[in-house]
Formats: C-alpha cells, sequence, structure tokens
C-alpha cells in the first residue's frame, strides 16, 4: 500500500473510533432533512434546481462576457478589480496590500475561498494579524484547525473544547455554556472590527448586471467587517458570477433552505462599488479568484460542477461523511463536491484517496440544488486518477484477464464454489475465514457461492402462448449467489403469464471495474452484454440488481459514447431495460394479480440506492408489498445506504462500511418488523450479513422472493 | 393568507418582535420603554417628516451622534425599512449611508419602522425595488434583515445575537411612507 494510503486509513480509523463526533453529524443529518423540508414545503424542488443548473451552465458557456460585464461595472462603481490566476498570486496580491496601507489587523469574515488560498498564513508572513470573526472559523484559529464542513466550520468540536479555547484567550474559566460562549465572543471580537484596518470577507455571488457582491451571512459579523475598516478586500472564486439581480435572488432562495433548512439568513447584504466609509469611501477590491475553476469548467467530464453554490448539503446527507466527517472525507472543501473541487483546486494527489472512499449511493445528487451529478462526477475522476496511477496491481490483473474472459471468470467462479466446501461446512453463508481475510467476516458473514449457478438450473418454461417474452440479466451476485433468486422470478413472471429467458452469454456488468477506474474492462463487458442481451431480441431486459440496472441504462451508453454504432446498441438495451418491480407495476400494471396472498408478516423496506436515486423506483416495490397482504412499517432513514457499495465493503473501506451497516441494522431492528425487504442482491449480502452475525431474527428478502413465496403458498393451499 | 399576514407570521418565526402602533408616537414610547441606554437615529425621509428624533429626545431618549465612537456604546439603533418581504418576513434597508449600518449593526437592539403597505410577495418580487435602487444610486448597501442575528456554530445550537443585534423590533405603522425605495 502507498504511504499516502496508509496515512489515510490511520486517519479513517481515529474517525471512525470517535462515536461523540458520527453522533453528532447524524444527528444534525436528521434534524437538517426535517428542517429542509419544511423550508421547501410548497415549493417545487426539482424545478427550482433545474432553473439554478440551466442558469449557471450558461454562465459557465458564456463566463467571459458575464465576467468582462462585472468588472466593468465593479470599476464603475470605484472598486479595484484584481484577477488571480492562482491561490499563491490572490495572497500575494492581497497581503502586499496590506503592507502598502500599513495594515496591522484584519477582520475576515467566513470565506471558503480564503481556506482555499491559506491566505492567513500569507497574512502572517507579512506580520499582518488575520483575525476571524465568524464564530465558528475564529474556534477553529484559536485550535488552529480547519474547517471540517463548509457551511458550519466546527461542526466538529463540542461545547467543552470550545470553553477550553475560550478560556485560554480570556485567561478565566469560561463554563461551557452555549449561550455564554456565544457571549464571550461577542464581547472578545467586537473591539476587532473598531480597531482593524482593513476587513476580507468573501462572497455567495457576484452579480454581472451590477457589478456588486451578496453575501449571505446569519452572525452579523460580515456587515461589521464590510463596514467599519477602511479597506474591503473580496476574495471571490470567478464561479460565484451570476448574470442578474433575478439569478441571484434565484439562487438565494434556495441556498439556506437547503444548506440548514433555514427559510433566509439572518442578513443578505448586497454591496456595491466605493460606498461611504467614515469621512469618506471605502477602499474596495474585488480579487477574483481562479485556482483552477476555469480547468474545471473546460472540463469535459467535470464541468457540471461549475453550477456548484457551495449549500454544503451534499456532505450533510453523505454517509460516508456522517461516518467520518469532513477532516478525513474532504481536504479544504468537503463532502461529494469536495472531492471534485479539490482535484481542481489542490491537486489529483489530495483528492486520489478521498475520491475512493465514496460508496456511490447518489444521496448527494439527490440533494444537490445545482442539479450536479455528482456520484456521476466522482466515477469519472476516479477513472482519471486511476489512469494517473494504475489501479492496485491484483486488482486489474483480474478485470483485465479474468473478467474479460467471461468462460475463465465464470469457471473460476465454479472453482470457488468447490474450494469453499472447508469455510462454508455446507452451509449457505461463510462465518469466518482465515488467515488475512478474516477482516472480511468479522461483522457480518458473507454468502457462499452457490453449488449450482442460475444458469445452470435455468428451468424450461410451459406458458401455452406467453403474453410477453422478456430476457433476465441477472448479474454476478443473481446468477452465482442468489440463484433462487433467478427461479422466483421465473415463478412470479410465469404468474402474469410472461416468458423470460437467460442469455448464457451475458457477463458480469462492469461496474465492478468501472467503479474501480478501469473503463476499458467495463467497455468491453458492455459490448459482450449487449450482444448477449439483444441477440433474441426480447421485448424488455429485467434486472434483479439496481447497480445493474444502472450499468445497462446509463454506464453502457457512456463507455461507449464515441462509438456510433455501438452507441445506439447501448441506448436500445437502456430502453429495454427495467428492474422486475417497476416491470410489473408500471408496464404490465398488474400489481392486482398478485392480491392478499397468504404468508402475511410485519416488513420493512430498505431503499437501495441505485434504485431509488438512480431508477427512480421506491413506491413499486411498497406497493408490490402491501397489495401482497403484507403490513409494511417504514423505518427510519429507508434510503439511507447499507454500507454495501461492492468492492467498497469488501475491499476498499470495509470499516466505513461496517459502521454504516451499523446505523441501518439499528433501523431495521427498531420497526419490530419479520423481514426486511429489498430490491437487491448486494443489500441482502450486507444486511443479511449483518443481521446473521447479530443473531437477530429478522429476514431478508428480496421482493421478488416475497412474492414467489406467497404465490407457492397460495398454490400449496389450493391443491 | 394576505401579504400582510403572511410577513407577521414568517417575522416572528425568524425571532423578531412584531409591535403594532397606531401612530408614530406610540411607535415612540416603544422605543423610549425598551431603551436604557443611548439611542442612535439614523437620518431619514420618513424620520424628517414627523421629526422622530426630536420625538424621540422628548419622549425621554438619550440620542447619541450617529459615529462610530458613539454608535459602540449605544444600545438601540431605530432605522426606517424601505419595504419588506413576505414569505421570509424579510426588511429591506437601504444602508448606503454609514449611518444606518451602525444603527443596524452595533447596538444590542434593533427598531425598525415599517409601513404596513409595504410588503413584496418574495425574494423575485423585491427586485423590481432593488434594481431601482441600483439604478438611483451608483453604488449601494443594501440589506435584507430576517430576524435578529444568530449562530449554530457550536454543536448546532441556534444562540441569538452573536456578533449584531440581539433584538429586532418591527414596528407597524400605517401612512408612514408608501415608497419602495424610501427609508
Ligand atoms: S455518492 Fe454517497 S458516498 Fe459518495 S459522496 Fe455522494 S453521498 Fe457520499
Ligand atoms: S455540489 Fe450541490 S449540494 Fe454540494 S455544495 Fe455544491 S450546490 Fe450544494
Amino acid at each position: 500500500m502507498k504511504e499516502r494510503s496508509k496515512a489515510y486509513q490511520a486517519r479513517i480509523d481515529k474517525a471512525l473510533a470517535t462515536p461523540k463526533l458520527q453522533q453528532a453529524l447524524h444527528q444534525f443529518g436528521d434534524a437538517y432533512l426535517v428542517s429542509r423540508e419544511k423550508a421547501f414545503a410548497g415549493l417545487d424542488f426539482e424545478a427550482l434546481r433545474r432553473e439554478i443548473g440551466v442558469m449557471k451552465d450558461d454562465v459557465r458557456n458564456n463566463h467571459a462576457r458575464y465576467m468582462q460585464q462585472f468588472i466593468d461595472n465593479a470599476q464603475a462603481a470605484g472598486a479595484t478589480v484584481y484577477q488571480a490566476d492562482t491561490a499563491e498570486d490572490a495572497n500575494r496580491y492581497i497581503a502586499e496590500l496590506a503592507v502598502k496601507q500599513g495594515v496591522k489587523l484584519t477582520v475576515k469574515s467566513k470565506s471558503m475561498a480564503s481556506e482555499e488560498t491559506h491566505l492567513n498564513k500569507a497574512l502572517e508572513a507579512a506580520n499582518i494579524r488575520p483575525l476571524e470573526t465568524d464564530l465558528g472559523e475564529w474556534i477553529l484559529q484559536l485550535s488552529g484547525q480547519r474547517p471540517s464542513h463548509m457551511v458550519m466550520p466546527a461542526i466538529h468540536m463540542f461545547k467543552e473544547e470550545v470553553a477550553y479555547l475560550f478560556s485560554k484567550e480570556t485567561g478565566q474559566q469560561e463554563p461551557a455554556d452555549i449561550a455564554h460562549l456565544v457571549e464571550v465572543a461577542r464581547q472578545q471580537l467586537r473591539q476587532g472590527y473598531l480597531d482593524a484596518d482593513m476587513g476580507i470577507s468573501g462572497a455567495n455571488l457576484a452579480i454581472a448586471e451590477t457589478g456588486g457582491i451578496a453575501l449571505v451571512t446569519n452572525e452579523g459579523n460580515a456587515r461589521l467587517a464590510t463596514t467599519l475598516p477602511k479597506t474591503h478586500v473580496a476574495l471571490i472564486g470567478i464561479d460565484k458570477l451570476v448574470p442578474t439581480l433575478e439569478d441571484a435572488a434565484k439562487v438565494i432562495r434556495v441556498l439556506p433552505k437547503n444548506a440548514t433548512g433555514q427559510a433566509l439568513t439572518s442578513y443578505v447584504t448586497w454591496i456595491r462599488g466605493a460606498v461611504p466609509c467614515g469621512d469618506g469611501e471605502k477602499d474596495l477590491h474585488i480579487v477574483l479568484l481562479d485556482n483552477g475553476r476555469s480547468r474545471l469548467a473546460a472540463d469535459e467530464n467535470c464541468c457540471e460542477t461549475s453550477r456548484c453554490i457551495r449549500c454544503g448539503a451534499c456532505a450533510n446527507v453523505c454517509p460516508v461523511y456522517q461516518s467520518v466527517g469532513g477532516h478525513v472525507f474532504g481536504h479544504i472543501y468537503i463532502g461529494a463536491v469536495g472531492i471534485i473541487l479539490t482535484a481542481f483546486f489542490h491537486g489529483f494527489d489530495n483528492a486520489a484517496e478521498i475520491v475512493k472512499a465514496c460508496i456511490g449511493c447518489r444521496s448527494c445528487v439527490a440533494v444537490c440544488p445545482a442539479n450536479i451529478d455528482l456520484e456521476g462526477i466522482i466515477l469519472s475522476l476516479r477513472e482519471t486518477i486511476a489512469d494517473k496511477e494504475g489501479i492496485g496491481g491484483g486488482k486489474s490483473l483480474v478485470f483485465r484477464k479474468v473478467m474479460r474472459n467471461r468462460k475463465l471468470f465464470h469457471g473460476l467462479l465454479r472453482a470457488a464454489s468447490v474450494l469453499q466446501k472447508p469455510v462454508t461446512r455446507g452451509e449457505r453463508t461463510i462465518r469466518h475465514l482465515p488467515l488475512f481475510f478474516s477482516p472480511l467476516t468479522e461483522w457480518r458473514t458473507l454468502p457462499a457461492i452457490a453449488d449450482k449457478p442460475l444458469r445452470d438450473i435455468w428451468p424450461k418454461q410451459r406458458l401455452n402462448a406467453p403474453a410477453k417474452k422478456v430476457a433476465l440479466f441477472g448479474g454476478c451476485a443473481n446468477d452465482f449467489l442468489y440463484p433462487e433468486l433467478g427461479t422466483d422470478l421465473i415463478e412470479v413472471m410465469n404468474h402474469l403469464n410472461v416468458e423470460v429467458d437467460y442469455p448464457l452469454e451475458q457477463n458480469c456488468c462492469g461496474v465492478p471495474a468501472l467503479y474501480s477506474g478501469d473503463k476499458e474492462t467495463a467497455t468491453e463487458l458492455a459490448k459482450q452484454n449487449i450482444d448477449a442481451m439483444l441477440k433474441d431480441n426480447p421485448e424488455a431486459v429485467l434486472t434483479t440488481c439496481p447497480t445493474c440496472t444502472m450499468a445497462l441504462q446509463r454506464d453502457f451508453i457512456e463507455c461507449l459514447k464515441d462509438d456510433p454504432s455501438w452507441k445506439a446498441k447501448a441506448e436500445r438495451l437502456a430502453e429495454i431495460t427495467v428492474d422486475a418491480a417497476g416491470y410489473i407495476v408500471n408496464q404490465l400494471e398488474a400489481a392486482d394479480q398478485f392480491e392478499n396472498l397468504p404468508l402475511a408478516q410485519k416488513v420493512t423496506y430498505h431503499d437501495s440506492c441505485h434504485l431509488k436515486r438512480g431508477a427512480g423506483v421506491w413506491r413499486e416495490p411498497r406497493q408490490l408489498i402491501e397489495t401482497s397482504g403484507h403490513e409494511l412499517v417504514e423505518m427510519d432513514h429507508a434510503d439511507r445506504c447499507c454500507g454495501f457499495g461492492g468492492s467498497y465493503s469488501l475491499t476498499g473501506h470495509p470499516e466505513i462500511a461496517k459502521q454504516i451497516l451499523g446505523d441501518k441494522l439499528q433501523d431495521i431492528e427498531k420497526t419490530g418488523a419479520d423481514c426486511v425487504a429489498m430490491d437487491c442482491p448486494g443489500c441482502m449480502m450486507q444486511l443479511r450479513g449483518g443481521l446473521e452475525k447479530n443473531e437477530s431474527k429478522v429476514q431478508v428478502a428480496h421482493t421478488v422472493e416475497l412474492l414467489a413465496a406467497g404465490l407457492r403458498a397460495a398454490k400449496a393451499k389450493q391443491s | 393568507m394576505d401579504l400582510y399576514n403572511q410577513f407577521c407570521v414568517a417575522a416572528e418565526t425568524s425571532g423578531a418582535v412584531l409591535v403594532d402602533c397606531k401612530g408614530p408616537a406610540e411607535a415612540v414610547g416603544y422605543i423610549v420603554k425598551h431603551s436604557d441606554g443611548g439611542v442612535l437615529v439614523p437620518s431619514s425621509e420618513s424620520f424628517k417628516r414627523v421629526d422622530l428624533a426630536n420625538q424621540l429626545q422628548k419622549a425621554g431618549a438619550t440620542l447619541l451622534e450617529v459615529n462610530r465612537s458613539q454608535a459602540a456604546e449605544a444600545v438601540s439603533g431605530v432605522t426606517s425599512a424601505c419595504f419588506a418581504i413576505a414569505d421570509t418576513g424579510t426588511l429591506v434597508l437601504e444602508s448606503t449611508p454609514e449611518d444606518v449600518r451602525l444603527a443596524s449593526t452595533l447596538p444590542t437592539r434593533h427598531f425598525v419602522l415599517l409601513d404596513r403597505s409595504k410588503i413584496v410577495a418574495d425574494g423575485l418580487a423585491a427586485v423590481d425595488s432593488l434594481r431601482r435602487m441600483h439604478q438611483r444610486d451608483m453604488r449601494n448597501y443594501i440589506a435584507y434583515i430576517t430576524g435578529p442575528s444568530r449562530t449554530a456554530d457550536i454543536e448546532r445550537v441556534l444562540t441569538i445575537g452573536v456578533h449584531g443585534p440581539k433584538q429586532l423590533h418591527i414596528l407597524l405603522l400605517d401612512d408612514w411612507s408608501s415608497d419602495l425605495l424610501e427609508m
């Protein structure tokens, strides 16, 4: 393992050993979702975010023009504008300006851009004292730390730590009472505004139409820092540009709501030009920071990220962030967007570990108010970084030599089924593995490879006049781990007079390779699968695994987009691919065919990430479960990731996966359900493994299995 | 719900105190009653019409000169809103003159007089006036104020009054001002 990876692993372990942090982030995440929903009540979030996406794309495509308009207007209003290409460039300009003006003390309001450039260090090197006045930033400055969240920088700290820091500052014993500590900050920082010769702020928006900026804040320190000192420096990322005041209003409408669930922050401050200051006028300097933003905007795969309005929501909902915090899952910028920004602002090396720490659950995508496909971009970035670094030796060989050769791959899986006998002792699950494999089964059992894969036991179906002929894309889990899920699907489909074929040439969907950054193997597998699945021209291709669904619906096209004839075939396959529950409910409209089956139990439902946030399917399986007579009880966080993430939980970051699984198991047990249903063999593997290890009574079932069991029981009753 | 009621609900949710006033005299009485120290009264068109500063002084308020050193000592600042935004309970203050900023940032209490008829629906509806302010003056410092100053930076616990005013009192009046650009 690389030194860097080892160091990163150590930081993960340390974070995971701080349950107080996880508890705090979980509580915040829960409260956030509730207040966010309230804040958006009556508004159409999807429409709002589409609008912001379109507006920001327009800015990206016409950046030079809007920027010139902004600069012209700002200068006409008396501002001095400086365009800084790099962080060093920006720091130098600001430090030199301060030195020239004889500034001793600067008061800063919160600015992520200044964190990005490490401005404080540059100022200190020039003998200028930067005083952070945002409460969270001040706490961090006193403790010598960096923010762990973009909106709530000190979210990882507790009041006792703050009391300790403040006591050192005041020389008195300050009690760990939050209201008191806030008052201490008020008193301590007050004089700073009056003494400082320079105020430094960021900005949430730069408005081309006016040449003004807007600051969206709560504490009031930004108003003081931009009012009292003689000089105001606004350090602004060039991606904060919007064309008009209406566009600014649209961003402000969603920003606080999506950041913290607040309808609006206490203050929105619109500043244009050299406004009155004391007896004269303000010396306003606007420093426009590029530092990788132009490269990001020009990057074919990542450019959507330029839409980001820095609300921080993509971290709030991220299970990895909630498990390890922003210091581990981020660099300066944190969470999903942090991965991408880090790669462009701070270099690929700083992003190489965090890009692998994302489990791919798409929670971030669902809440992003700028409509950015963060998970898709992270995936492409992983590929870029894998290309640069070469992916781990063993793994890449498996992908290239083994998986691309279906017969070899399947042959090895069959051989493994025999070889595993000593560890399975004839059971269907592996509880313990020897030697260095043992961590894999420490906290969950693993399914054994089936004696006979689905492809070997696929039965002849005897429907007289089938209404439809479809094909199943099984995927590795369905084929080699859970073949009975495939035969259950036949049972369910035959009940609806649908015949299911299993094309034998199908191979792994390629996601494991793709998610590890091996696009070449993924592309080869895409071609094999397209040929296999389209061969007999089925009316639909069904899936039981939503990760495969996404591969067939999205990734194949992406892999083959530069090859027109393949692309057309990939699109054809994408068009006819559908998950089993969605097919029954939406296409066949046949949910009622499962009315009131026997074996009713109390069932709770776990949403698989890729089914809910990839395919947009979550109502359908619930409808089937309820129609077939089960009592459906919702768990908390039903759509939170289970921590499987394919190879993520096996070889990538099993410790984080274990943490995320633990949360999920608690939510399941709390419902008191007999059974937890889902529509993903990966989730089944993870949840069954965890529940078995905990010796829980809760059963795990695929929705298709529940339906098949009900049908069988109904038949048995009849005869 | 009409705009006025919507504004009141949202402003109260944000932590502002709403005060119904029959006329400027009642507002003056309220401010004096709630100010136990120096009061800043920056000049504005609407204030001039009724000579508000004078009224406050007569009613017993200790008026301070609006400059930096005095402002730092003041307990109350009194301003008048150009208009308000209903859906978020927001006050819009043309704060380009520094006096207005000193009175609305440094003291612990901020009293804002608002004409009940000057309320627009939401942030987008506010843009028209916002733009006209930008067209009227070449340089601007315009403040949207929603409730008192707040923070949740320590353990995400909402705490009122960090760097700005700890209290925001909105004094609601009729026939006070009809121009959305006038303070
Ligand atoms: S996909 Fe999931 S794990 Fe990855 S960054 Fe987004 S929320 Fe976090
Ligand atoms: S990527 Fe989206 S969710 Fe994340 S900070 Fe930016 S706008 Fe917010």
